[in-house]
């Protein structure tokens, strides 16, 4: 057991842990945070996908060790309130089925449309490809993330 | 307040001021209070107005929570914002579950025949008041508003005096062309939830005290522990204990993350499988055998007395593989056994079911295990089973305390209630013109291990065409028609997948038909036309079909998609359709790419859906999309295959299934439908999508699919 600090949805934490724990199971085991999901525990679902800086991360492939000292969003840090434009394009096009991948895909989405604003259908495809979603709402991510690249066009902000 | 037995409605006063309709899904609806009622659902108005709506369909995906809803509020004349809904428990009597496709259908009347006894009520309660004749007051966006006067009091105001009410026996119910919801697209109730990551699923359950278990399973049916590091299990920080029970070794402790590190550090060593171990290939080896049988004949239409003789035959045999269900929740169960009572948490398709199993388990009596039904993660039909809350009772029993157990992807993937293989046998005879005059459809399976079996239905044809269907009722009319089912033993877990048993004879006869047009030269869709005339509505066993629609939708693929337009080299196009019990009409066509090394690429699918009244026409484009993604797994995708009594796979890098980089451009069209009632959507968009990409596989390459999933090394 170590003491771990790091910083959630801008929370601060510090927590008791191995120092091999998953972030994955921190954040739903220990902090409370079960918006992040688990589906595979080997990095090949997307279902646990979370930001640091922007980019997108795997929580279940960072070991309490690497995760020290770290800052980390999950999907209850994007907004609580449906108010960051990913998740309103999610309910706009109407893309959730059983939604327990969603909270993945929307990260994986944010991660994408920061580093591209204005991504073609090759790259979606290319990136949201690592995850998965058995329902099949990959027609409507796609349109989602269509949706909010012109929004972020017509009122020129960042996601 | 008398209530006979003919009455369908009842009111109660559940400990608070406020109007409660109890219904069930049977349409013989009772009174919720007294012990003769079992309701699987209530109505509730509170004080304040807001609407509870407590249901007893689990929600995995399919909208359900959204369009029963919808089904009430058009009733009770809603204000929709103030719905809330409530997930039934199972009670003696009550008649829950989710499966086949079926919430839509049974609950279309019961539902809005509560709601409908709400309003009655609500608006007799106000004419009271007022000293007015009831029908010069409506109902109307959650209040009574009297017309002539304009005055206006919400249902809040008037569920008091409501509920004092006698329950009308047959409330009027509304017409299809007043309706105000029933048809609007309809933004799904937990959307919110979902993106702000509130939704709970099971596995998200939290209960005080609760521990973590990860369950060690024999790998093979019978296999014995050979040695395991019982010790360095129990060294692993949080862990509490190390449990071995009937269904394998528990580790239990404080984190799910301890109770994965302990089951690693258990590092079991399992003794070595017999040499006649279950093995997948032996056993397609010992269906293709058997598909040659005569069978259990499930429908046999002799020909006219006139009709020409067989003078040319062919014939062809489909292998259909095992595929696991994956859904991305892993299957997972809360209990808390407590002396005589048990709490189950589970997200499952089958609580009554669960119920039983448990108390069985615990020796108990039902009435003393609680079911409380989560969100699912994705069902599919894996959920009907209920072998991981056995799995929890067991462990939550053993460690005297709230467990959570969840099961690891591999888990899933090996302990499957998986889709059975099976192998089809068909032939088609032509008579001396050409012309085709017989079908015979022999499908080699196994038997659902999920029911036990019942000497008496090993004589009943009904039973056999349960296993078949897709088989007996094909639509076509040859004027000699054989269908038949093999059964053949199987020892691994199986059980219904999306759209049940359909989708391996859906596959081979929709790719057969494909053959009998080629050797005719015929068009694949004008072929399909010609052999749905005669008579319109046919029956074969339980289903009815109606060739009208199955025409139709054929129709609308071939018009929308420009059926007949230029197919590039490389590119094919395929048709195929299916009646699904004969409710749900639907038809696709798809145009796939291959390259050089034979990977296909399904480019797009042009989809026609008659599902009869559509209620919420957002899910419905839902399912189809979901339909047509889940026919891309299953033709191009993974397959479950077994060695040594064991599944081979263990994640999504084994098991693939679709992704976003193989989603076609998909186009749904909705056929307007004239009846009166609607019908499910969550299973029949599957079954005639992997014959629709086997078609255009052959279209672009000349090569027919007859096994399953296709693979590169067969079209390279």
């Amino acid at each position: 057991m170590a003491k771990l600090r790091l910083t959630v949805n801008g929370a601060p934490s510090n927590i008791d842990v191995d120092d091999d724990t998953p972030l994955l199971w921190i954040l739903r085991d220990q902090l409370g945070l079960t918006g992040t999901k688990f589906g595979c525990g080997v990095g090949v679902c997307g279902a646990c996908t979370i930001l640091e800086n922007g980019k997108a991360l795997r929580a279940c492939q960072i070991p309490a060790a690497e995760a020290a000292s770290r800052s980390f969003v999950t999907i209850e840090g994007l907004s609580p309130d449906v108010s960051h434009p990913c998740q309103r394009a999610w309910i706009e096009e109407d893309v959730a089925q059983c939604g327990y991948c969603q909270a993945g895909m929307i990260m994986s989405a944010c991660a994408l449309l920061r580093e591209h604003p204005e991504p073609t259908d090759q790259l979606i495809d290319s990136v949201m490809s690592d995850s998965v979603c058995r329902c099949g709402t990959y027609p409507r991510i796609r349109k989602a993330i269509h949706r909010v690249a012109a929004e972020m066009r017509e009122k020129k902000i960042a996601p | 307040m008398k209530v006979s037995r003919r009455d369908f409605v009842r009111t109660v006063a559940l400990g608070t001021a406020g109007l409660v309709v109890g219904f069930n899904s049977r349409n013989i609806l009772a009174g919720a209070s007294g012990s003769q009622f079992s309701p699987n659902g209530w109505v509730k108005i509170d004080i304040d107005g807001t609407m509870t709506l407590t249901i007893g369909k689990s929600e995995m995906g399919q909208g359900v929570r959204t369009s029963l809803a919808m089904l009430l509020a058009e009733e009770l004349e809603a204000d929709w914002t103030r719905i809330k809904l409530v997930q039934a428990t199972p009670s003696p009597g009550s008649d829950l579950g989710t499966g086949g496709s079926d919430s839509m259908r049974s609950s279309w009347k019961p539902l809005r025949q509560a709601g409908a006894a709400a309003r009655e009520m609500l608006a007799a309660a106000a004419a009271a008041r007022w000293k007015v004749d009831r029908a010069s007051c409506e109902a109307s966006h959650g209040a009574i508003v009297h017309t002539p006067s304009g005055r206006r009091l919400e249902y809040g105001a008037l569920v008091a005096d409501a509920a004092k009410l006698p329950v009308p026996g047959n409330p009027p119910l509304k017409n299809a062309n007043d309706f105000k919801i029933i048809g609007q697209r309809t933004a799904r109730i937990d959307g919110p939830d979902i993106v702000t990551g509130k939704a709970r699923y099971g596995i998200d359950v939290r209960v005080p005290g609760m521990l973590h278990a990860s369950l060690e399973r024999p790998p093979w049916q019978g296999a014995k522990v050979k040695r395991m590091q019982e010790e360095k299990a129990r060294a692993v920080t949080g862990v509490r204990a190390v449990i071995k029970m009937s269904r394998g070794i528990a580790v239990v402790a404080d984190t799910t993350w301890a109770a994965i590190k302990g089951r690693t550090a258990l590092a079991v060593e399992w003794d070595d499988p017999p040499k006649n171990a279950f093995d997948s290939e032996a056993h397609l080896k010992r269906l293709e055998a058997a598909s040659r049988e005569i069978g259990f004949i499930t429908r046999k239409e002799e020909p006219p007395p006139g009709t020409a003789a067989v003078t040319k035959t062919i014939e062809a045999t489909y292998r259909y593989p095992f595929y696991a269900h994956a859904p991305i929740e892993t299957m997972n169960c809360v209990a808390d056994v407590r002396g005589d009572r048990c709490i189950v948490w589970a997200p499952t398709q089958a609580p009554e079911r669960l119920q039983k199993q448990v108390a069985e388990l615990l020796g108990i009596a039902p009435a003393k295990v609680e079911v409380n039904i989560t969100l699912i993660g994705g069902g599919f039909g894996r959920r009907l089973a209920v072998d991981y809350a056995l799995e929890a009772a067991e462990i939550s029993g053993a460690a005297k305390a709230p467990v959570q157990l969840l099961w690891s992807r591999s888990d899933d993937m090996k302990h499957g209630h998986f889709q059975a293989a099976s192998v089809h046998y068909l032939s088609a005879g032509f008579d001396a013109q050409g012309t085709p005059v017989a079908w015979k459809h022999t499908k080699a399976g196994s038997f659902h291990n999920i029911s036990p079996l019942d000497p008496k239905e090993v004589q009943d044809t009904a039973w056999y065409q349960d296993w078949s269907w897709g088989a007996y009722d094909v639509p076509y009319a040859f004027p000699a028609i054989q269908t038949a089912y093999v059964t053949v033993d199987l020892p691994v877990k199986h059980g219904p997948w999306r759209a049940v048993f359909a989708p391996s004879s859906v596959f081979a006869r929709e790719a057969f038909i494909d053959e009998v047009a080629h050797a005719r030269e015929s068009d694949p869709i004008a072929f399909r036309l010609e052999m749905l005339r005669g008579t319109d509505v046919i029956k074969a066993g339980s289903t009815t079909i109606d060739r009208r629609r199955l025409r139709r939708v054929l129709e609308t693929v071939r018009d929308k998609s420009g059926w007949d337009g230029p197919v590039p080299k490389g590119h094919g196009r395929g048709v195929a359709c299916n009646a699904y019990f004969g409710h749900t009409y639907i038809a696709y066509v798809a145009d796939v790419v291959i390259d050089k090394e034979g990977n296909v690429r399904v480019e797009r699918v042009v989809a026609a859906v008659d599902c009869g009244l559509v209620v919420n026409p957002i899910g419905v484009e839902q399912q189809m999309e979901g339909g047509i993604i889940w026919g891309v797994s299953s033709a191009l995708k993974g397959e479950i295959t077994f060695r040594g009594g064991a599944a081979q796979q263990s994640t999504f890098a084994d098991y693939e299934v679709a992704r976003m980089r193989d989603t076609p451009e998909i186009a749904v069209h909705i056929v307007p439908s004239d009846l009166a009632e609607p019908f499910g959507m969550g299973e029949p968009p599957v079954p005639p999508i992997v014959p629709a990409i086997a078609n255009a596989v052959f279209g672009a390459t000349g090569k027919r699919v007859r096994r399953l999933p296709i693979r590169p090394k067969d079209l390279a």
